[in-house]
């Protein structure tokens, strides 16, 4: 009946409760909306980053990270590509060999990442294949051709079919070379990546190096991310001399930039509803003021201050739920529906480029995020509860009642 | 042992300029079943001093025994437990709880009593029978005339199985007609279910339905008076 009487109470003013609802409503839906389209941002860097050449994770020789020496390969390279092929739950395997190297044209020269790669292996882990915007990524599977990024071609003056000299420090001499043809250009979110990594058949670069096949990294995909942590499991137990490790400890940043979408949008929408305390304090003490004759009345009577207590603490949570459940059935409806069909930045995409980040934002809010912010919003009427509620309890029923 | 023992009580309100002696070195007692008016003209103390009897105030000076109980020596949440369970209140006015039925408004009482639902509402019904309103069981305050309005506060008054009523000014906000008709409820009540009632009342035609009459005059007793 307690329950039932606070209910009532706040549709008595359905005006003043209707505006405090309709504050939280847009107040939660906004600030929802604005976090789902951050943490999509997020997810879409994370997944650019994942598709173009972090994939879900990397094995390396331990010393290979801090080294970048040609030397450091992985032992056995090749058949340890073939043995995890056949590991369940891992879509594809992409053994590179890499080499710091440098990319000459007539025009200039540049320090790039040379990343050597068995074509095939390649297109199935990560998404070269499918970004470039000039020439064929299967030419990458004939003798000395060389993909290379937009923004290196335009720095070296190159173009399709145009001759690129890699020069590299080798195993054996020196400093080899190599000269190749440019049979594709690549075009990633990324103009930094465009800029430094070209990519070539490591057949070319076991030839040239004068060497039997070797692997520095070995890129693996998994069919989602959520088998990330069974499979590094099983390779950690059976690969033990080797560096094995997930996107999120290759790219701390990257993984960082997402986590810290979800707590800005945390720390937003705690703002807001901060915010939002004070209006629904008001409201509720406005309530209260107007009803100091009929709380005189039930103190009177004998209801006991701990109980007025309760019911304008009820009042004060029924009043925020009511509007923080709309705000977040509209945000979810909302966010379920840009999920799908996306928001197209190709508008502002240009300055977007440069962080990584596609055209296309697919807004995202985990569940757990609608879970926490119910419990913030009981929180948050708790507080701007705790000072109406207090009014409450010390009317003095003789003086409430009085009508002189 | 009366029901109700008051002893030189005093309770003077400080005002800013100069201190009020609402109620004056008042000693009375009222018997069980007493139909008993307080009168008097307005500001002489008549709603000081049934506050002061409800428990709903502090005092100055003096004693209060209520049913054997010092009033003064309750705690706060003991005094609030005693008045639900002793003391029946019907205001001027505004007694009941809007966004509640009549039925809702008795049975309220006995939900903090802690009276469990079917009896709750089994005796709800009843008293609301007992005061002439069984069709407006399930109207709201603002769907009843004044006189309901006050006759369902009657009902509630009635609903803990109070040891008395307190009525201050019953009948301030009524016409003549349902003035009478109230007074007739709670004349019956006493005689029939031998409640005591002491209301006040600063008009004649009210006083004179009453057995007994004390009269105040600037916090002090001026006549005490009882029917024959
Ligand atoms: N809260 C208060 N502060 C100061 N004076 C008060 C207060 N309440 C009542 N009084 C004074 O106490 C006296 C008695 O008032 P009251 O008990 O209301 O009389 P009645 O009910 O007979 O009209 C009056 O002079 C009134 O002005
Ligand atoms: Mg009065």
């Amino acid at each position: 009946m307690l329950i039932a009487l606070s209910w009532k109470n706040i549709w008595r003013n359905k005006k003043r409760s209707s505006i405090v609802i309709i504050a939280l409503t847009f107040g939660l839906w906004g600030g929802l909306l604005s976090g789902a389209i951050m943490m999509g941002m997020g997810e879409s860097v994370v997944n650019t980053a994942i598709n173009r050449d972090l994939s879900h994770i990397q094995m390396h020789k331990p010393n290979y990270q801090s080294e970048k020496d040609v030397r450091e390969f992985i032992a056995n390279g090749p058949e340890i590509v073939i043995e995890l092929k056949k590991i369940k739950n891992i879509k594809s395997v992409s053994g590179r060999t890499l080499i710091e190297g440098m990319a000459a044209s007539p025009a200039s020269t540049f320090g790039v990442k040379i990343i050597g790669v068995n074509p095939m292996d390649a297109e199935t882990t990560t998404s070269i294949s499918n970004q470039l915007i000039q020439g064929s990524y299967k030419e990458l599977s004939k003798k000395n051709r060389i993909i290379i990024g937009e923004k290196l071609a335009k720095r070296l003056n190159l173009k399709l079919r145009s001759k690129v000299i890699l020069s590299f420090e080798g195993i054996k001499e020196s400093i080899v070379y190599n000269s190749c043809r440019v049979v594709g250009i690549f075009k990633t979110e990324s103009t930094q990546f465009d800029e430094m990594n070209v990519f070539v058949n490591q057949k070319d670069l076991f030839r040239i190096l004068d060497t039997e096949p070797i692997i520095h990294e070995i890129a693996i995909r998994l069919n989602s991310k959520k088998n990330i942590p069974e499979i590094l499991n099983i390779l950690k137990a059976k690969y033990k001399n080797l560096s094995i490790q997930s996107w999120e400890e290759i790219a701390p940043e990257i993984a960082f930039l997402s986590t810290s979408m979800e707590n800005f949008t945390y720390l937003f929408v705690a703002i807001i509803l901060f915010a939002l305390i004070f209006g629904i304090t008001n409201t509720m003490l406005m309530s209260i003021i107007d009803r100091i004759h009929e709380f005189g009345v039930l103190i009177a009577v004998g209801m006991k201050r701990i109980k007025i207590f309760t019911m304008v603490i009820l009042e004060t949570i029924f009043l925020s739920v009511t509007g923080g459940l709309m705000g977040m059935i509209i945000a979810f409806l909302t966010i379920n529906y840009l999920s799908k069909v996306g928001i197209d930045l190709s508008i502002i995409s240009a300055s977007m480029e440069s962080f990584g980040v596609g055209t296309m934002l697919y807004p995202m809010l985990p569940f757990s995020m609608y879970v926490a912010l119910s419990i913030m919003i009981v929180l948050a009427a708790n507080i701007a509860a705790i000072y109406p509620a207090l009014k409450a309890i010390h009317i003095q029923p003789a003086e409430a009642i009085r009508t002189y | 042992m009366a029901l109700i023992e008051i002893t030189n009580l005093t309770k003077i309100y400080n005002t800013k300029t100069v201190p009020v002696y609402a109620v004056q070195n008042i000693n009375m007692q009222i018997s069980k079943n007493e139909f008993t008016a307080i009168v008097g003209p307005s500001g002489s103390g008549k709603t000081t001093l049934l506050n002061l009897i409800g428990g709903l105030d502090e005092f100055n000076e003096g004693k209060i025994v209520l049913d054997g109980i010092d009033i003064s020596k309750l705690k706060e949440n003991q005094l609030v437990s005693f008045r639900l369970k002793k003391i029946g209140f019907v205001f001027q006015a505004y007694n009941l709880i809007p966004v509640f039925t009549a039925k809702e408004n008795v049975e309220f009482i006995m939900l903090l009593q802690g009276v469990s639902k079917a009896e709750r509402e089994h005796r709800a019904v009843e008293l609301l029978k007992d005061v002439g309103l069984e069709i407006k069981i399930n109207t709201h305050p603002s769907q009843l005339s004044g006189g309901e309005q006050q006759r369902v506060a009657v009902a509630r008054a009635l609903a803990s199985r109070p040891a008395f009523v307190l009525a201050d000014e019953p009948t301030a906000n009524l016409d003549s007609t349902s003035a009478e008709s109230l007074l007739d409820l709670m004349e019956e009540l006493n005689e029939k279910n031998a409640m005591t009632f002491i209301f006040s009342t600063h008009d004649p035609r009210v006083m004179k339905r009453a057995r007994r009459i004390i009269t105040l005059l600037d916090g002090k007793i001026d006549v005490n008076h009882m029917k024959s």
